[in-house]
C-alpha cells in the first residue's frame, strides 16, 4: 500500500510541476476565468450607480415648458428641477448621447387642459437606449401623479369625495428581503465561478491523458512498475488541485469586488462576506474534484490534445447549460435540481447569495453525486490505461 | 537473463461496416483476426546483446510489449531472472529497464526531472535518482543538456534522454525497442559504444535485448541474433552461425533466406 502511496504522490507532484509551467495556459485561466466575475459585477455596479444618481437628482426634461405652466408648477412642488433638452434630443436619443426620456408638451395645453380637452403630452424616449428606457417609468409615475391631483381638485371643487375617485387603495407588501432582491444581479456569480473552476481543469485533465498518448508518454510511462490505479489517482489529484486552486481564487476574488462596488445600495445588498465565500468553497470543491475525474475519462479515450478538446465541449456545453435552468427560472425549484451535477452546486450557491438556509441532506446529495463521479471517472481511466497506451 | 517461449498473440481487428440495403449500416462482416505473434521464442543472458532482427510488422515490438506486461500473451510464457512476467508483472518491471517504441518525454520539464520521475516511480530516493541521472548522462555525453527542458531537443537528445530514463533504476535486464531509429550516425555510433560498454562486467555485465530491421547493427553488435518473421522465430544464433547455416557470405542474403524463404526461392543466389 505505501510504494503505491508514493508513488501517487510522485505523480501528483510531478503533474503540478508540469501544468504550473505552462504559463501561458495559466495565465489565461487566470484572467479569464478570475478576473472576469468581479469584472462583470464591478460593470453591473456601475449601472445601477448611474441610475441611483440620475434618480436621486431629481431633474426632467420638458420640451415646450412656456406653454404649461400648471405643470411646471406642479413639477417644481415635487422638488424636480425641470429643464430645457438639447434641440436635437430625438437624434442624440437614438445615439444614446442623451440619456434622458423628454416630456413634449403642445402649443396649446394649457388651454386644452382648462378647456378639460384632454392634452396629449408625449414620453419621448429610445427603448433600444436603456438607460432613458429605465427613467421613463419614473417619468410617467410622475405625470400620472399630476392627473391625479387635477382630476382630484375638479373634484372637490364639486363637491365629490375623493373616495369616489380612488374606491380601492393598492399597497405594495415586498416579502423578499434585501438579499433576496440583491441575487437579481449577483444571480451570475455563482455561473462565473463554476465557469472558472471549469477552465481551470479542462486543459489540466486533457493533457495528463490525452496530451500524454499524443506526445508517446504514456507507454513508457507503464513500463514503471506502478500500479495503475496510483498512476492515475496522482495524474487526477493534480488536476484536481489546480481548478481548486481557481475554484478559491475565484471564490476570495469577489470579496476585493465588492469593495469597490460604486452603488451604495447594491453594496448593501450584496452581502458576500468571508463566510459566503467558504460555503462556496464548500460546494465547489468536491465539484472540482469530479469535473476533474470527468474530463480525464473524456479526453483518455481520446488520441490527441485536438481531439479531446472536441469531445469535452459536452461536458463544457452541461456544465454551462444546467445552470439556466435556475437562471431561467424555468419552473421553480425542484428536488431533482440536487441531484444533477453543475445544477445542484448553482442551487446552492444561490441559497447562499439569497442568505437561505439549507438543511444537511440538501448538501449531502451533490457530495455524493461529486464522489460518485470521481470514484466513477478515476476507475474509467484506470482501466481505459493500458488499452489506450497501445493504441 | 530473459527468456521467451512459444508465445502467441492475435489481435482482433474491427471490420469495416457494409452498407445495408437503405444506405443503413448493414450486417458487419466477420471480424479480421491478425496474428501479431505466431511462436516466438529465445533466451538472452546476461553479458550478452541479443538482436531481434526481423522486416516491419514481424511481431517485434508485439513480443517486447509482452515482455513489458503491456500486452498479455495468448499462449506461451515469458520470465524475466526466473520472474514469470503474467504473474509478477510489477516485480519484472523493477529489474526492466524498456525503451519502447513511443518514447516521449515531458517537454516542460528538464531532462534531470524527466530521469528522476521515473527514478521516484521506481521507488528509488530523490538524492540516489539525481546522483544516477548524473551518472547515466556522463555515460551517454548529455551533461550539458541535463538542465535544460526537453522542447526543442533533436532526436538524438531526446533518445538519450529516453535511454537515461529507462536505465534509471541501473536495471539487470535493458530492452530496446528499434533505438537507431531517427538518429544520424554519430548518434548510431555513441549508442552503440554505450550498450557494448553496458554488456561488459565493467558496465554491469546487463542483459541487453534489441529489436531492429536493419542488418548492419545486428552484425556489428549482436553476440547472438534471432530472426523473426510472420509472427515466429525463424532461426536463432550467432552472425557467423547464421551465415553458414545459409551457406551465404552476406548476412542481408543469409536474412532474406531465413525470413522470406519464398522471395529468397525467385531471386537467384
Amino acid at each position: 500500500m505505501k510504494p503505491s502511496l508514493a508513488a501517487a504522490l510522485t505523480v501528483l507532484r510531478k503533474e503540478l510541476t508540469d501544468a504550473l509551467r505552462d504559463r501561458r495556459t495559466l495565465m489565461t485561466v487566470l484572467v479569464s476565468s478570475v478576473l472576469l466575475g468581479p469584472l462583470a459585477l464591478l460593470g453591473v455596479s456601475g449601472l445601477v450607480a448611474s441610475l441611483e444618481s440620475r434618480a436621486e437628482l431629481r431633474e426632467v426634461y420638458v420640451a415646450g415648458l412656456a406653454n404649461a405652466p400648471t405643470l411646471q408648477n406642479f413639477l417644481e412642488r415635487q422638488t424636480y428641477t425641470v429643464k430645457a433638452p438639447p434641440g436635437d434630443y430625438e437624434a442624440k436619443l437614438r445615439k444614446s448621447e442623451f440619456l434622458d426620456p423628454v416630456v413634449v408638451v403642445a402649443d396649446d395645453f394649457e388651454t386644452a387642459l382648462a378647456r378639460g380637452d384632454a392634452p396629449v403630452v408625449e414620453i419621448v424616449s429610445d427603448s433600444a437606449n436603456q438607460r432613458s428606457e429605465a427613467a421613463t417609468a419614473r417619468i410617467e409615475r410622475l405625470l400620472n401623479g399630476f392627473s391625479r391631483e387635477r382630476a382630484v381638485l375638479n373634484l372637490a371643487m364639486r363637491g365629490v369625495a375623493v373616495q369616489v375617485l380612488e374606491p380601492m387603495r393598492v399597497e405594495e407588501r415586498d416579502l423578499a428581503n434585501q438579499q433576496t432582491r440583491a441575487t437579481r444581479i449577483t444571480g451570475m456569480i455563482p455561473y462565473f465561478v463554476m465557469m472558472a473552476v471549469l477552465y481551470g481543469a479542462l486543459t489540466a485533465a486533457l493533457d495528463t491523458t490525452a496530451g500524454e498518448r499524443e506526445r508517446g508518454s504514456l507507454e513508457p510511462l507503464l513500463m514503471n512498475p506502478t500500479e495503475r490505479w496510483a498512476l492515475v489517482v496522482g495524474k487526477w489529484g493534480a488536476v484536481a488541485c489546480v481548478s481548486m486552486l481557481i475554484a478559491v481564487l475565484s471564490s476570495f476574488s469577489f470579496l476585493p469586488g465588492q469593495w469597490v462596488l460604486r452603488s451604495d445600495t447594491l453594496a448593501a445588498m450584496f452581502q458576500y462576506g468571508p463566510r459566503e465565500a467558504l460555503l462556496f468553497l464548500a460546494v465547489l470543491l468536491p465539484f472540482a474534484a469530479a469535473l476533474s475525474a470527468v474530463l480525464m475519462a473524456v479526453a483518455i479515450r481520446c488520441k490527441t490534445f485536438k481531439e479531446a478538446q472536441a469531445s469535452s465541449t459536452i461536458v463544457i456545453l452541461a456544465t454551462s447549460l444546467l445552470p439556466l435552468v435556475n437562471i431561467f427560472n424555468l419552473g421553480s425549484q425542484s428536488p431533482w435540481h440536487l441531484w444533477v451535477p453543475a445544477l445542484a452546486q448553482n442551487t446552492l450557491m444561490t441559497w447562499v447569495l439569497k442568505g437561505e438556509d439549507f438543511k444537511l441532506a440538501q448538501v449531502l446529495i451533490p457530495l455524493g453525486v461529486c464522489i460518485a463521479l470521481t470514484l466513477g471517472g478515476v476507475w474509467f481511466v484506470a482501466r481505459m490505461l493500458r488499452q489506450a497506451a497501445l493504441k | 537473463m530473459i527468456e521467451v517461449s512459444g508465445v502467441a498473440r492475435s489481435f482482433v481487428a474491427a471490420a469495416p461496416a457494409q452498407r445495408g440495403r437503405f444506405g443503413f449500416a448493414g450486417k458487419r462482416a466477420a471480424a479480421r483476426v491478425i496474428h501479431a505473434v505466431r511462436d516466438v521464442s529465445f533466451s538472452a543472458p546476461g553479458g550478452h546483446i541479443t538482436g531481434l532482427l526481423g522486416p516491419n510488422g514481424a511481431g517485434k515490438t508485439t513480443t517486447l510489449r509482452m515482455l513489458a506486461g503491456l500486452i498479455t500473451p495468448e499462449a506461451g510464457r515469458l520470465s524475466v531472472d526466473g520472474i514469470d512476467v503474467v504473474e509478477r508483472p510489477r516485480e519484472v518491471l523493477a529489474r526492466m529497464g524498456v525503451l519502447s517504441d513511443s518514447r516521449g518525454l515531458y517537454p516542460r520539464l528538464t531532462a534531470r526531472e524527466n530521469i528522476i520521475y521515473y527514478g521516484a516511480l521506481q521507488g528509488m530516493a530523490r538524492d540516489a535518482a539525481d546522483a544516477r541521472a548524473q551518472d547515466l548522462a556522463r555515460m551517454f555525453d548529455m551533461t550539458a543538456l541535463l538542465d535544460r527542458r526537453t522542447e526543442g531537443f533533436s532526436q538524438g537528445e531526446r533518445m538519450k534522454t529516453a535511454l537515461a530514463r529507462a536505465l534509471v533504476h541501473d536495471p539487470a535486464n535493458i530492452v530496446l525497442d528499434e533505438p537507431t531509429n531517427g538518429l544520424d550516425v554519430l548518434a548510431t555510433r555513441a549508442l552503440r559504444d554505450s550498450l557494448r560498454w553496458l554488456r561488459t562486467p565493467a558496465g554491469g555485465g546487463k542483459c541487453i535485448v534489441f529489436s531492429t530491421h536493419i542488418m548492419q547493427e545486428v552484425e556489428r553488435l549482436c553476440d547472438s541474433v534471432v530472426v523473426v518473421a510472420e509472427g515466429r522465430t525463424v532461426a536463432r544464433g550467432t552472425v557467423a552461425e547464421l551465415l553458414e547455416r545459409t551457406g551465404q557470405r552476406d548476412f542481408e542474403e543469409a536474412f532474406v533466406r531465413l525470413a522470406f524463404p519464398s522471395a529468397a526461392a525467385v531471386v537467384p543466389a
